[in-house]
């Protein structure tokens, strides 16, 4: 009898505090309310931040980060071979603490340390074009590497006939992605008992390198059939390295991916084809695995993103002109 | 655990005819029903105004781009006709170096323009500016602006923006216009196509930096559907992104609702009549209509808050009214409970305060009322007693008559006289005019005629003696206290004693006490015979009828409990009584006879 005033009171102060409570939590509502409202902040670490290939992939990414609210910090070292400059990014990119990274590592082992490390501050981190040697990763996202050497062994053995003599050159020992495709080239050519690969150089990222090894790669296997270059740069160099030595359309040859002076020489037949990957969809669809990483989602251990076969017939359909063209100059 | 038992102790006490209940309940109906009334209306006048103005300022955005574009391409429509006149006109085409100067100006006018070039029907250069030698390769009679200048001859064309793949130069994004047209060769009418192209850069630039909300986005088609500029064209290419073309193709301008992947988008569009392009807007509907979500947010904290706030007040509102009436409730029961003296002072509304002052009032009414009825039970209680005062026992007449009788038979006439004497004296001081109250020497008179009465009765058995003080004679006191004690030791003490009896009665004054002392030398008294006497369980069938505990009750309940009789007795040997009383002035004790 006598507590019940001071009951009605208290229930007053509660529901005052109740009050408030919700137009406080109500306030704050419209910053952190609904999911498609929330902001992520991803990293994405490449190799350089110089040429066409690395501008698609951040392209890629940008449109992806404009569909799905992401603030992208888009970073690279000067140099694709600066494997130390890349762990320093990564290391900074700890530091900011973002809800995820996205990393495309410029060496498979000297990565791994510190993308671990990644693990102890819960960042999920996103492999793209090349992949890293850490299990913290939570997928890959790029080219199969293996099938895209296939595909060009395929076009290569295609052109120059069952019986015939090969040499490749590539892009470094160690070296993940060449490696992968390096195998699937030889895993395929295998099959072939008369086809035999003669000579496996590898030019580093040098284009110079490239050339000379490729003149005197042509020097010593005069009878040589066709040339397979599994890089960019070994590309430009072994391209220029046939067409100036008159090679052309003589010794077929199979480059990867597109740097343009290649197109020219494909449409002037001194390259037959070309493997060609796709960087934007790499940029985009890792900023995607990121989102759905940072959102806690289970992601598949591997996306692969498509690489395609182009050569003259179908280098100038519509769909590939984007792919092969991505900036509108 | 603690709350909880405090939850309930809070619902225990909401009894749904609670004032406090009843207020809040009704206002916090009426609170929410009015916020949603009000906020209903609002909502929908707003959103629906919202909704008109998104609409609006959606086709705004496009018509914008549209001009824009169509003004940029009827502008290079208007090149293409120069160009087209002057290549009509000039006499020799191919090596016409007046010609070629002209074009270079109108070439270097705009910078927009990559390059002219005119080719026979069969695909062969005739003439470009600038003058680059052609790419191997180039398919030329197989590309789009070559095909539908040929197939649509007359007509100019225009091509979705492509890589441009006829000159040794960069390979660049354009947009080809072409048109078959007629040129003298070596004065020779010849027909051929005449391309020019177009940098994409500008309409590219142009469209990219339209932004509809954050996702919204715009995209041009051309006629039958090919993607002139779509900002997720690769994601599209490579199937990773739909649009949807096919309800777009059938407008030319207007607007609809598309739903993509769940999302309800609203698709505006335009067409660009010189080169047949589409453009389509795309504005995501939770974007571009944000009021309705907006309102619903604000209405999804407005109205909690309100109904706290509402709750809040009404609680405070009803314990403000309901807490005095619970006050006052609780004197009452008090009251109830026989506390006549709990004074209720309840500060609050005012027809509480009132309530309060009334109540108070009332019970002061009360009081007196009940002050009212003990004083009358008191007085009625005392003039109960008075009758028995004055009730006179029939035996103590009818012995005294008795005797008187036997004296006169006997011819005692002098003994007749003087009990009849004393017998009137007697009654005369009991009766006493009806008063009460009579002087100590009216008293000491009134046992003195009693005992000579009873001492000619009694043939001299017994001797007494009355004394007094001066003082104490002009006291007041309560009539007939003595004579019922005077009866009491003649029957119970003298009258069964063998010996001579003797009564002393002393009056004095003893401080401000009146002492009587009624001395016998009867036969005495047990202790436990003075308590039966003082209880009125012994009763003198021959008494004057006023018993001794009457003489007891009496004196306490006219002088307060402090005073009375008390009892020395010793059997064999004689009983001592002695009455206290207040020494009181017979002026004074008309008004202190009233109290109690």
């Amino acid at each position: 009898m006598k507590r019940k005033p001071k009951c009605i009171y208290r229930a007053g102060v509660l529901l005052m505090a109740g009050a408030l409570v919700t137009m406080l939590t109500s306030c704050g509502g419209p910053g952190s309310g609904a999911d498609h409202q929330q902001f992520y902040d991803v990293d994405m670490i490449v190799k350089m931040d110089r040429g066409d290939y690395w501008k698609t992939t951040k392209l890629g990414a940008e449109v992806a980060a404009k569909e799905f609210n992401v603030r992208l910090n888009f970073v690279a070292p000067e140099n694709e071979n600066d494997v130390e400059g890349q762990i320093r990014l990564m290391e900074e990119a700890i530091e900011r603490r973002p809800d995820a990274i996205i990393l495309a590592a410029s060496d498979y082992e000297a990565l791994g340390q510190v993308t671990d490390r990644t693990s102890y501050y819960d960042i999920p981190v996103i492999s793209m074009d090349s992949e890293v040697a850490s299990t913290k990763v939570k997928t890959f996202v790029g080219a199969n590497n293996y099938e895209a050497g296939q595909k060009a062994a395929e076009r290569l053995v295609e052109l120059t006939g069952p019986v015939s003599e090969i040499g490749i050159i590539n892009f470094a020992k160690g070296a993940r992605n060449a490696n992968q495709r390096e195998e699937g080239f030889l895993d395929y050519v295998a099959r072939f008992p008369d086809v035999h690969v003669v000579d496996i150089q590898y030019c580093g990222s040098d284009e110079y390198l490239a050339y000379k090894l490729t003149a005197d790669m042509l020097k010593r296997f005069p009878d040589l059939d066709g040339i397979v270059s599994l890089s960019a740069e070994s590309s430009i160099g072994a391209g220029r390295a046939v067409n100036e030595l008159g090679y052309g359309g003589k010794v077929k040859m199979i480059a990867f991916d597109n740097p343009p002076e290649m197109l020219e020489l494909l449409q002037e037949e001194k390259v037959q084809a070309m493997v060609v990957q796709n960087p934007f969809n790499n940029g985009y669809m890792a900023v995607v695995a990121a989102v759905q990483s940072a959102r806690g989602e289970k992601l598949e251990d591997r996306i692969p993103t498509d690489t395609k076969l182009i050569d003259l017939n179908n280098m100038l359909w519509p769909e590939n002109q984007k792919l092969l063209f991505p900036f509108v100059k | 655990m603690k709350l909880w038992r405090w939850f309930k102790r809070l619902f225990q006490g909401f009894h749904v005819r609670n004032i406090q209940v009843l207020i809040s309940l009704s206002s916090i109906t009426v609170t929410v029903l009015a916020v949603v009334l009000v906020t209903t209306l609002l909502y929908n006048r707003f959103s629906k105004a919202a909704e008109e103005n998104a609409y609006l300022s959606l086709e705004q955005i496009i018509e914008q781009v549209h001009s824009n574009l169509e003004l940029y391409v009827s502008g290079m429509q208007d090149i293409f006709d120069l160009v087209e006149l002057k290549i009509s006109v000039a006499p020799n085409l191919p090596t016409n170096d007046q010609l070629g100067e002209q074009l270079q100006t109108v070439l270097s006018t705009r910078e927009d323009l990559v390059s002219m070039a005119l080719f026979t029907e069969d695909g062969k250069l005739v003439r470009n500016v600038p003058r680059l030698p052609m790419r191997q390769n180039t398919r030329l009679q197989e590309q789009l602006w070559f095909e539908s200048a040929v197939q649509n001859p007359g007509k100019l064309q225009f091509t979705p923006p492509h890589i441009q793949n006829l000159f040794k130069w960069q390979y660049r994004w354009v947009v080809s216009m072409s048109k078959t047209v007629n040129y003298r060769d070596q004065g020779e009418l010849k027909q051929g196509v005449l391309v020019i192209d177009i940098n994409f850069r500008t309409i590219d630039e142009l469209s990219g930096r339209i932004s509809l909300g954050k996702k919204g986005y715009v995209y041009i088609i051309d006629a039958v559907g090919n993607i002139v500029y779509h900002p997720q064209q690769q994601l599209i290419y490579a199937g990773l992104k739909y649009e949807n073309l096919e309800p777009v193709l059938n407008y030319s301008y207007g607007r609809f609702a598309d739903e993509l992947e769940g999302e309800p988008r609203i698709i505006t569009i335009q067409t660009v009549k010189p080169a047949g392009w589409k453009i389509v807007g795309v504005a995501y509907a939770d974007e571009f209509l944000t009021t309705k979500r907006e309102v619903g947010d604000f209405l999804s904290w407005f109205l909690p808050l309100a109904i706290a706030i509402i709750l809040f007040v009404s609680i405070y509102v009803s314990a403000r009214i309901s807490q005095p009436i619970r006050k006052l409730e609780r004197s009452v029961q008090m009251v109830e409970r026989g506390d006549f003296g709990t004074n209720v002072y309840v500060s609050g509304a005012y027809e509480v305060e009132q309530l309060s002052k009334r109540f108070n009032l009332m019970l002061r009414r009360i009081r007196e009322l009940m002050d009212q009825i003990i004083q009358e039970q008191e007085a009625k209680r005392k003039s109960e007693l008075d009758v028995l005062q004055s009730q006179i026992n029939p035996h103590f007449l009818y012995n005294t008559l008795n005797s008187v009788t036997r004296l006169a038979e006997l011819g005692r006439n002098e003994e007749v006289v003087t009990t009849i004497t004393s017998l009137s004296r007697f009654f005369r001081i009991s009766l006493s005019k009806g008063k009460h109250i009579i002087s100590v020497q009216d008293e000491l008179e009134h046992v003195r005629h009693y005992l000579i009465i009873q001492t000619i009765r009694f043939k001299n058995k017994f001797r007494y003696e009355i004394r007094a003080d001066e003082a104490a004679l002009k006291c007041s006191t309560l009539k007939l206290i003595l004579q019922p004690l005077v009866e009491n030791a003649i029957h119970h003490g003298i009258e069964k004693s063998a010996e001579e009896g003797f009564i002393d009665i002393e009056a004095r004054l003893e401080g401000d006490n009146l002492i009587f002392r009624i001395l016998d030398n009867g036969i005495g008294m047990t202790s436990d015979t003075v308590e039966k006497l003082l209880s009125g369980n012994i009763r003198s069938e021959r008494g004057s009828g006023v018993g001794v505990r009457n003489v007891q009750e009496r004196i306490t309940l006219y002088y307060g409990p402090g005073y009375g009789l008390h009892f020395e007795s010793e059997p064999e040997e004689g009983t001592t009584v002695t009455i206290t009383i207040p020494a009181v002035q017979p002026d004074s004790l008309e008004q202190g006879g009233m109290q109690p």
